[in-house]
């Protein structure tokens, strides 16, 4: 299929071009345990001055969650770490019961980072870093390299697919089941900021996208395009994308949880990802488990790192070829959960989320928009960078991935100075400049704060990934003046400035 | 879903057994209709199968007349359970079964030319829903075509499927039973797209013509010798690329093209154009099932079956369970 050749290898070659192909094992073990090594700030949670007879309220939730006591077996350990006797069965989402129940206190070594329960002030429970060293990397079956023999195109597609191909978005903005009033209420504050007046100066898509080229005519001879159903499909992705978003406010309903949590979470979930060298759309789907999960029910701080673990184990599941085995995402939690808590917990959130795992990934977006962008390297590297500030960063959650990957794109042009976004990138991304700016802002603003989420900043600092991270960083520090004029008050408004 | 106890479907007779699932039929207590339970083999190990995650989530996406419905899934420790829609009897049955009324002559298994073209339609309308939805089926075979008495087909099991993105991904290449595998999957692409499940359509077409699969191979290599004995011998001329995929050998016997038609006598000039465009060794040359739909062969389908609905007016009514 020669015609096909150039796309294809623009796309697939993004990698290669900026360094190491694949993550030799010794290169991602050097890279974890550095990784593991600054010490995360312990948290402590949004409620530390709740009193510990909080009875009512946790009698309450209780009863609401009673129908998944069958979810996580009674682990005798909890009571006598001094979780409350009133609570007959430890459940994965256990209401929110008096502060200062932390299961297993001891495990607070300081390398790692810490999910500290509401009422401790320093870390006593925690999120276990992925172990270090052999084990992991030893048990983890190597899928990507499984490939040896395979025709030189197949080879590409594949380094593309691995874990060099970063992960990233997740949007949102339709609150879900729990909580509308929530979302209207912080919304005002957070979101109207962002949001251009609605007038009618600018033009609409529809009437943006009369002059685009009509790109997909070149992709008939590419298989692997699948050109014959390319409208439709991602018809129907921007469907999915929609029904698959969670409520971008569920903090509101968490007794226990904060937006930073979320944060800390996320950013150990993508050392987990880069470790077991997963796929990238392994990492997006795990982020929307989470947070479609914890739009729906109320999940104690220490079972959060569940949660996660559990989200991830589900995503390898639907996503990867051979996915890690359970006792891996037992290991990388610092056995901090049995093998059977995961599978009961991955039946628990299965039901929760009514088996629907339809999210269509960002990447599929951003790659659509890089076709109208000559499939640019460099810019499309920076846009995934861009694409995982969205997954981090819960202030997306408003957003559609599409959206996010959008503005993902016309960031990363910008500062690369790429030229004008025309009438065919607004096709391909179905996203006109003006209706891109309330997210680009965002983006500015992350990329413009202090470093919060080290694991990603650090990953994205590497040569493979073009210093996308030190790169967007220095740009934004010069010109988020000049952007941010009116999300300046964003950051310090509302009770959880971001993730 | 989750509050419905298995116990209100009584169980009645066993239908199937794979490697991953047993079938029975099932009738529900309230209602008294019928329906298909595959009771799912849970590993204590690794939880529940993906096949069965991937399964639920997309049987969930894909609602289409042409695609069996699954009404209801009960998950407890250690039992999975889905409910789907009822149908009589899959394709294989259907065709093992059947004896031609109106051609006596007619090998056993073999379906009369106007069945033929209604389940093909009816096989392509699932198969391009699923590939318009982004969803691959990775194992069409007469086993997995649910028919009913209304002449109704619809696509079932989907426990090999799987969504893709675009540009597609790198996927497993154990997938779709051998019969039925595309030549590039067979040589070891796992690169494949949504034209693999043509290929596995055009081994039907032409099985439901003769009663005997199309390529019956018993190994991997026999699989490919046996489709290069009818479409020839591919090469890196006819093929660009052919020579670098994993199991291309040079040891290949030179075989020259058949005419389809020679080896399917019975079937209808437009129905060979049809075949011949669904069975292209090279992946990029097969049509696609939007394109099939299109072809002048089906011209004269059943209406009926044209819309998706049930032959004869009756029967149809499984949605109400």
């Amino acid at each position: 299929m020669p015609p096909a050749r150039t796309a294809r290898r623009a796309i697939t070659d993004e990698n290669a071009e900026t360094g190491t192909q694949r993550l030799t094992r010794a290169k991602a073990a050097a890279l974890e345990t550095s990784a593991a090594d600054p010490p995360k700030k312990a948290l402590t949670t949004k409620r530390s001055t709740t009193a510990p007879s909080n009875g009512t309220l946790g009698a309450r939730k209780r009863t609401a969650l009673g129908d998944v006591s069958n979810v996580v077996k009674k682990d005798p350990s909890e009571n006598a770490d001094g979780k409350k006797s009133g609570l007959e069965k430890p459940t994965l989402v256990k209401a929110a019961k008096p502060a200062g129940i932390t299961k297993q206190p001891a495990r607070n070594s300081s390398t790692r980072t810490a999910l500290g329960a509401k009422t401790s002030n320093n870390a006593s429970s925690e999120l276990k870093r992925p172990a270090s060293g052999s084990g992991i990397a030893g048990n983890v079956p190597k899928k990507r390299n499984v490939s040896t023999s395979k025709p030189t195109k197949m080879e590409l597609e594949d380094d593309e697919d691995s874990e060099n191909a970063p992960p990233a978005v997740n949007g949102s903005k339709v609150p879900t089941k729990i909580a509308r009033k929530a979302s209207v209420k912080s919304a005002t504050t957070g979101r109207a900021q962002l949001k251009p007046e609605e007038d009618n100066e600018y033009p609409s898509l529809e009437e943006v996208i009369l002059d685009a080229k009509d790109l997909d005519e070149e992709d008939m001879d590419d298989p692997l395009m699948v050109a014959e159903y390319v409208h439709e499909i991602f018809d129907y992705m921007k469907q999915l994308e929609i029904t698959t978003m969670p409520n971008a406010d569920y903090m509101e309903n968490q007794d226990e949880l904060e937006w930073k949590m979320r944060g800390i979470l996320v950013d150990w979930l993508l050392e987990v990802h880069t470790r077991f060298r997963l796929l990238p759309e392994t990492l997006f789907l795990a982020v929307n488990i989470i947070d479609r999960f914890l739009s729906s029910k109320v999940v104690q701080l220490d079972r959060l790192q569940l949660v996660g673990v559990t989200a991830m184990f589900i995503a390898s599941k639907y996503e990867e070829v051979l996915s890690p085995h359970v006792q891996n995402f037992v290991h990388v939690a610092d056995d901090g959960f049995s093998e059977s808590e995961i599978l009961s917990a991955e039946r628990f959130v299965l039901a929760a989320l009514d088996y629907d795992l339809s999210y269509p990934n960002p990447m599929n977006f951003l790659r659509r928009i890089s076709k109208a962008d000559n499939y640019d390297i460099q810019t499309r590297t920076l846009g995934k960078y861009l694409l995982e500030i969205g997954c981090l960063d819960h202030r997306f959650l408003q957003y559609p991935p599409s959206h996010v990957a959008a503005a993902a794109m016309y960031l990363a042009r910008l500062s690369l100075n790429r030229g004008e976004w025309d009438a065919t990138l607004s096709k391909y991304a179905g996203y006109t400049e003006h209706e891109i700016q309330p997210v680009f802002k965002l983006m500015v603003d992350y990329l413009h704060a202090p470093v919060q989420h080290d694991a990603f900043f650090r990953k994205y600092a590497s040569k493979k990934f073009l210093k996308a991270s030190i790169v967007l960083r220095q740009w934004a520090k010069k010109w988020a003046p000049k952007y941010l004029d009116n999300v300046q008050e964003q950051p310090s408004s509302g009770k959880t400035p971001r993730s | 879903m989750d509050k419905r106890h298995p116990n209100s479907f009584q169980q009645l007779e066993k239908l199937g057994e794979g490697t991953y699932a047993t079938v029975f039929k099932g009738r529900n207590g309230q209602t008294g209709a019928f329906v298909a339970l595959k009771e799912i083999h849970l590993d204590s190990e690794e939880g529940t199968p993906s096949t069965a995650i991937r399964e639920i989530s997309l049987m969930k996406e894909l609602k289409h007349t042409n695609i069996v419905s699954l009404y209801d899934v009960i998950h407890t420790e250690n039992k999975l359970m889905l409910v789907f829609e009822y149908m009589d009897k899959d394709l294989k049955k259907y065709m093992d079964s059947y004896q031609s009324p109106t051609n006596p002559s007619a090998p056993r298994g073999a379906l009369d030319p106007d069945v033929i073209k209604s389940f093909m339609y009816q096989l392509l309308l699932g198969t391009a829903f699923c590939h318009e939805n982004r969803v691959l089926h990775r194992d069409l075979k007469p086993q997995n075509l649910l028919t009913n008495t209304s002449g109704q087909l619809k696509l079932a099991d989907f426990g090999l499927a799987r969504a893709f993105g675009i540009p597609v991904n790198t996927f497993s290449n154990e997938v779709v039973t051998l019969w039925y595998r595309a030549p590039d999957v067979l040589l070891g692409s796992r690169t494949y797209n949504t034209s693999i499940d043509i290929w596995s359509a055009g081994c039907i077409m032409a099985e439901m013509y003769t009663g005997r699969p199309l390529f019956p191979g018993t190994t991997n290599e026999d699989q490919l010798l046996k489709i290069f004995r009818l479409m020839g011998t591919p090469s890196e001329r006819s093929w660009p690329g052919i020579t670098s995929f994993p199991e291309y050998k040079t040891t290949w016997p030179v075989y020259a093209t058949q005419e389809l038609r020679a080896i399917l006598p019975q079937v209808d000039a437009l129905g060979i154009q049809l075949l011949n465009s669904m069975l292209q060794v090279r992946p990029e040359m097969r049509c696609s099932a939007q394109q099939a739909l299109a072809h002048p062969w089906f011209a004269d389908v059943y209406p009926q079956a044209r819309k998706g609905e049930a032959l004869g007016g009756q029967g149809g009514g499984f949605k109400g369970m």
